[in-house]
């Protein structure tokens, strides 16, 4: 069975733990062990039962009722299965939430109807980084409708106070959707609820399998191979993995960033020799002769569509920790250091609009210029994901994401 | 239970044993004889052109199954694995999760220095146990072993960047998106040989191996794989339920896991 990764977003409190371990709890995916254990939590917390507890499982994250780090969960709806991916909502945590969110096909954005909780920073914060990190498709819970009477108008103001931004970040709308629930109480989770008589859309398990229906596929696209390293020096085989495209053998190919060239005598996928590989593959191959420099990080392509070989790009940065001349990346598989990162302007990631800068600030995004010591093979994000991203250090520690314009 | 694609996890985990290898400077891997380390060799080998390509570590207590160092010799040799066997003593004040917590960790702990090992390929999987499900696919631990589990690394993009203090090493978790089911659908397709126990003999199998002082079986008829596939397509059980130290006090596989357990 296909399953398809869906990232749960949004502040603190707004619901996502709650509304993944309902869902679980509803279509029959939670063991009654862990319901049970749930249960037993809930009531030495003298609390009512809470389906968040099915996926906070630390001590501390049940004691402090707040979601640590990521997590996932699977339930199955027709011919599909969805595993949701469960985030810390506080800003201090965001380093766990991107390293969850990141592996997100679709997303979910929690935002809370009740009383004066509603759209906050870290709800356009979170939807910020989900759209840098490539997610596409959205779809918006307005949670505890149970609070304000399944009202349509907090519903249709909490819609409409989010459109411009949702645009402005570079979502398609027609890529985006709204529903309304209530996560605790299981309205509109796996079917119609009927306090909700104004609303005609789907219930939030639908509008997930129709996102999930048209969301991944196959990369066609030129040829890429990001290696991984020598498997076997003896026979001189490279290991790497297909990102798009196909191979075939007798293939004549390029190893940059060093440009040699020769030819793919033989593939192996999975243990056995193969005519073709395709994106999503892990391939062994023997070239025709000894290439010095196809070691771990180096790009294999086609002769002609190759990725742009170059020292200096123009990347956003979503900034983790306040850096300075100290700057390593990341990027597939390897450490570069940037001899420099000129800011172009700053963006406010609550609002998605430019602001001036000139260094880089906590919890907001950057325009630069960044220049690495050497050159590499890039290509923008929109075209080719893995060939476009990096992860900034700074110092050791983490210090943002960047995606390649 | 969720089957989920084979060929998709099989990818995965080809890739996350790849980078293991390719990465660090001298992984190992931990071996139980049970279907899921095994299943982890298995892919190991296709990763690496036929042969497992580290040394495999087994801590034995000496109070595994019979059937268990059975099989531990045959697989060994039918795949012509480095097998290093740590011997670990089990210490009679020491029961349950206390034994479970400090013996096979302390033994570890020796085998790794010994051979200066930086990297532990251990084949634990979400669906498991809710700790476990907290757990990254390269995972750092300190010299003691503890796990900072509140302070977890930045993981995403494929790019699996442990920082490593000088003294420590890094758990590698290859399998950890697959269910209990796609193992068993997985050994049927590929064939992997699997330990005996966890076939049906007079009315009971074990679905889950522990050592023979804290590992009970359970009510069961399914003799082969097919039949194992079946039973846990209608399932309500845990899969670890038939093992003690789950059961023990609250929160205590975090505990474990903090510790160092595996």
């Amino acid at each position: 069975m296909l399953v398809r990764t869906i990232a749960l977003l949004g502040h603190k409190d707004h619901g996502k733990s709650t509304l993944i371990g309902n869902m679980l709890i509803q279509t029959g995916s939670a063991t009654q062990v862990r319901i049970n254990e749930a249960k037993v939590y809930s009531e030495k917390m003298h609390k009512p039962f809470e389906p968040a507890f099915i996926l906070d499982s630390f001590a501390e994250e049940r004691e402090q009722e707040m979601t640590y780090d990521t997590t996932r969960a699977e339930i199955k709806h027709k011919d599909l299965a969805f595993a949701f991916i469960d985030v810390p909502g506080h800003e201090e945590l965001i380093k766990n939430m991107i390293s969850g969110a990141s592996y997100g096909e679709i997303a979910i954005l929690l935002v809370s109807a009740k009383g004066d909780e509603g759209v906050r920073d870290q709800t356009r914060r979170h939807l910020f980084i989900s759209r840098m990190l490539g997610i596409e498709r959205l779809i918006v819970a307005v949670n505890k409708m149970d609070t304000i009477q399944y009202d349509e108008g907090r519903f249709e103001e909490i819609k409409s106070s989010l459109g411009g931004f949702i645009g402005k970040i570079g979502f398609n709308p027609k890529n985006v959707c709204f529903v309304p629930i209530s996560a605790y109480n299981g309205e509109n989770l796996v079917k119609r609820s009927k306090k909700m008589g104004w609303y005609g859309g789907d219930a939030l398990i639908d509008a997930i399998y129709k996102n999930a229906k048209r969301a991944g596929g196959r990369k066609r696209g030129p040829l890429r191979i990001i290696v991984q390293g020598v498997l076997d020096q003896a026979s001189n085989m490279i290991g790497g993995r297909i990102v798009s495209g196909r191979l075939a053998a007798g293939n004549r190919i390029v190893i940059m960033p060093c440009m040699d060239n020769a030819v793919a005598r033989e593939i192996i996928v999975k243990g056995k020799r193969v005519r073709n590989a395709n994106a999503g593959e892990n391939v062994a191959i023997r070239l025709d002769r000894k290439v010095k420099h196809a070691l771990r990080g180096a790009v294999i392509s086609g002769l002609s569509d190759r990725p742009l070989l170059t020292d200096t790009v123009n990347a956003r940065i979503f900034v983790t920790k306040r850096f300075g001349k100290d700057v390593q990346i990341k990027f597939n598989g390897i450490d570069i250091r940037c001899s420099g990162i000129k800011v172009l302007n700053g963006i406010d990631t609550t609002t998605g609009e430019k602001i001036k800068a000139t260094k880089p600030e906590i919890l907001n995004a950057i325009d630069a210029q960044v220049r690495f010591e050497r050159r590499l093979p890039v290509e923008r994000f929109e075209e080719t994901k893995e060939l476009g991203r990096f992860v900034l250090y700074s110092k050791k520690d983490f210090a943002g994401i960047g995606t390649i314009k | 239970m969720i089957k989920q694609d084979l060929r998709t996890l099989e990818e995965k985990s080809i890739y996350i044993i790849r980078e293991a290898k390719l990465k660090f400077n001298n992984v190992a891997a931990l071996w139980s004889m049970g279907k899921d380390s095994t299943t982890m060799l298995a892919l190991a080998r296709k990763a690496f052109l036929g042969k497992v390509p580290f040394p495999v570590i087994h801590i034995d207590n000496s109070i595994d199954f019979p059937e268990t160092y059975k099989f531990r010799q045959d697989l060994a040799k039918k795949w012509k694995l480095d097998l290093i066997v740590a011997d670990s003593e089990i210490k009679p004040d020491l029961v349950g999760a206390a034994c479970c917590g400090k013996n096979k960790p302390d033994t570890l702990k020796k085998v790794m220095n010994q051979y200066g090992f930086d990297a532990l390929i251990v084949s634990i999987r979400r669906d498991e146990h809710g700790i476990r499900a907290k757990e990254r696919y390269m995972s750092p631990r300190d010299k003691d072993f503890k796990w900072d589990y509140k302070n977890q690394p930045i993981e995403l993009w494929d790019d699996y960047s442990s920082k490593l203090d000088a003294k420590g090493h890094v758990r590698i978790h290859p399998l950890l998106d697959w269910n209990e089911i796609d193992i068993w659908n997985y050994v049927k397709q590929e064939r992997i040989p699997v330990n005996p126990l966890y076939f049906s003999r007079n009315g009971y199998r074990y679905r889950s191996l522990g050592c023979t002082h804290c590992t009970t079986p359970l009510k069961s008829d399914a003799k082969d794989v097919s039949q194992i596939i079946k039973e846990l397509e209608t399932t309500t059980d845990e899969e670890r339920s038939g093992r003690d130290m789950d059961k023990e006090r609250e929160y205590v596989m975090q505990k474990l896991r903090a510790l160092g357990y595996l």
